[in-house]
């Protein structure tokens, strides 16, 4: 399976804001970690790699379209849990007037493996935070999109459920997915394969140890860091 | 989901469409005209008698246009409320009730035909929704929901003050009367034609919201969840937006302007069917249409002079969406 090419691709938004040039290749079953402050453009590169935004210069080269998740909270739909995982099969069916027993079966089956089937039938606005993002990742398995993109993707969880949503990523990258996802929990970013820091001196790319070595988060978030800024654990 | 309940999804809407239409027959049933259901029956295969042909062929319009109209409007009403993902949008969000009362104003104005009169006020409903569409397309605010909103509420009162200026200028005693009667909403007016040319393009429209189905609820996720999910986001909601304008440009010139419906009858639906767009859009269709006729046969209920049906469904659809909303909050 093929990956993910970048070739001096530059995110922004307009003219007041641009990231520098990113050249990156990533092999399908890679997790990259994407760290920076706020405001450092994270959402925007996702956005971009997403095709949500439109790249500034530089190429993407990658088959099939990415899949792009917003972070916990920005999902509000009233029907099912069960309805809006088997959405994630969309592109199947341009031209049907819906879904499928198919489709309903895949959302189910995807549903059952990241332990929340019992779930299914509940509106999706009366989960919880951490319920929802885990229904939301079930839809990347259904969508089944060779690049998963994720913003935040632990953001507002308990440590049981940033557990299992890690977990799922995990899941989603062992099948041959590319999976970017920015995070503020450096234990996430450590167990990835590699990070992208983007900070105010440029874009670095490598191995987590050495990106989140104590004088590099220093110099990124501009604070001295004895673990993670958002859980005081360890790093490494 | 298991075949069975697959199956469960398809027959509450069917069974809500057979409803209504079971509710026509009875209506016809009643009244002075009164004709029995076998009777009816007999008279559509041409084996009726004289009776059953006159009361199809005196009420048979009005009440074509009375299940059209509420169909249109809770159709569009539905929609718009899943589109905006706002309980509160109405069929006239983009300002088309308004137009097509500007339009109809003005033909009454210059004297027009009833026929001219439901032409107008089709395109002033069209031109008012148009406006607000292209008015929403030229802003560049995040998905665009909230420009539609306002570029709406925009169209609705240029074509509110287009109208008042009408009744200011209209002859108080000749037209205005006129004006004020067919602004209020009657289905007593529909001709069989006018029946069958409101029917056709509610027809196109529903089509148009029904086939796309499952994408009126990625639609309603927002323009980012759409895209990431394959759907040309923009494109298929102008497409989902002129479906619903068209609808209820179609009805409230048949109609006039009947309010609440729209509003009412998609919340009534989804009460019975859930969220789901592929479901809720033909339920709620058949109860409007079913609010529709129970308004009509209200209308003529007390005495000769009837009672407009834009104020009978304002004076039911009000108390009945609060109770609706209170049930609906209780339950959750």
């Amino acid at each position: 399976m093929t990956g993910m090419r970048l070739e001096g691709l530059v995110a922004g938004r307009g003219q007041e804001f641009r990231l520098p040039p990113l050249d990156l290749t990533a092999d399908s079953g890679e997790t990259l970690a994407l760290i920076g402050p706020n405001g450092a453009g994270k959402t925007t590169l996702l956005k971009t790699l997403a095709g949500l935004l439109t790249p500034l210069a530089g190429v993407i080269v990658q088959t099939g379209s990415p899949a792009y998740l917003p972070p916990p909270g920005a999902v509000f739909a009233g029907f099912s849990a069960l309805h809006l995982t088997a959405l994630g099969r969309a592109r199947l069916r341009r031209w049907s007037q819906s879904l499928t027993p198919d489709d309903i079966a895949a959302a189910r089956a995807a549903l059952d493996r990241l332990d929340i089937g019992e779930f299914a039938d509940r509106p999706f606005d009366r989960l919880s935070s951490g319920q929802q993002q885990l229904v939301l990742i079930a839809r990347m398995f259904v969508q089944d999109a060779p690049v998963c993109l994720l913003d935040e993707p632990l953001a507002l969880l308990d440590p049981a459920h940033a557990k299992a949503v890690e977990a799922a990523i995990r899941t989603l990258a062992g099948e041959g997915r590319v999976v970017i996802a920015s995070t503020h929990h450096l234990p996430f970013a450590a167990r990835a394969d590699r990070v992208l820091a983007i900070g105010p001196e440029g874009i670095d790319i490598g191995p987590s140890a050495h990106i989140l070595a104590p004088d590099r988060i220093r110099a990124l978030f501009g604070v001295e860091l004895s673990g993670c800024p958002c859980c005081g654990q360890g790093l490494s | 989901m298991d075949p069975v309940s697959l199956r469960k999804d398809g027959l509450l809407p069917a069974g809500l469409i057979l409803l209504a239409l079971t509710g026509a027959i009875l209506v016809l049933g009643t009244g002075p005209l009164g004709v029995a259901p076998g009777a009816l029956l007999a008279a559509m295969i041409g084996q009726g008698t004289v009776e059953a042909e006159l009361a199809i062929a005196l009420r048979g319009p009005r009440l074509l246009a009375a299940l059209t109209c509420g169909a249109a409007l809770a159709g569009a009403g539905a929609g718009f409320q899943i589109l905006f993902r706002n309980p509160l949008a109405a069929p006239d969000l983009l300002g088309v009730s308004s137009g097509a009362g500007l339009g109809a104003a003005l033909a009454l104005l210059v004297g027009a035909g009833a026929a001219l009169v439901q032409g107008a006020a089709f395109v002033g409903g069209l031109a008012a929704g148009a406006l607000a569409l292209i008015c929403a397309a030229m802003t560049r605010s995040g998905d665009g929901r909230l420009a539609l909103i306002l570029c709406g509420v925009v169209a609705g009162a240029l074509a509110s003050a287009g109208l008042g200026l009408v009744v200011v200028i209209a002859d108080p005693w000749s037209q205005l009367p006129s004006i004020t009667y067919w602004l209020l909403g009657s289905f007593t007016r529909a001709t069989l034609d006018e029946a069958i040319g409101a029917l056709i393009p509610v027809t196109l429209g529903a089509a148009v919201l029904i086939t796309l189905g499952f994408r009126l609820d990625i639609l309603s996720l927002g323009d980012e969840q759409a895209r990431s999910l394959g759907l040309p986001a923009r494109p298929l909601r102008l497409l989902a937006l002129a479906a619903a304008a068209l609808m209820t440009s179609s009805a409230v010139a048949v109609a006039g302007v009947v309010g609440w419906i729209g509003l009412l009858a998609p919340h009534a639906a989804r009460l019975i069917v859930g969220e789901q767009a592929g479901r809720l859009v033909p339920a709620a269709m058949a109860m409007g249409a079913l609010f529709a006729l129970i308004i009509d046969r209200l209308a003529t209920a007390f005495g000769p002079a009837e009672i407009p049906v834009g104020l009978l469904s304002a004076a039911i659809g009000a108390p009945a969406f609060l109770a609706l909303f209170i049930a609906i909050s209780r339950r959750s």
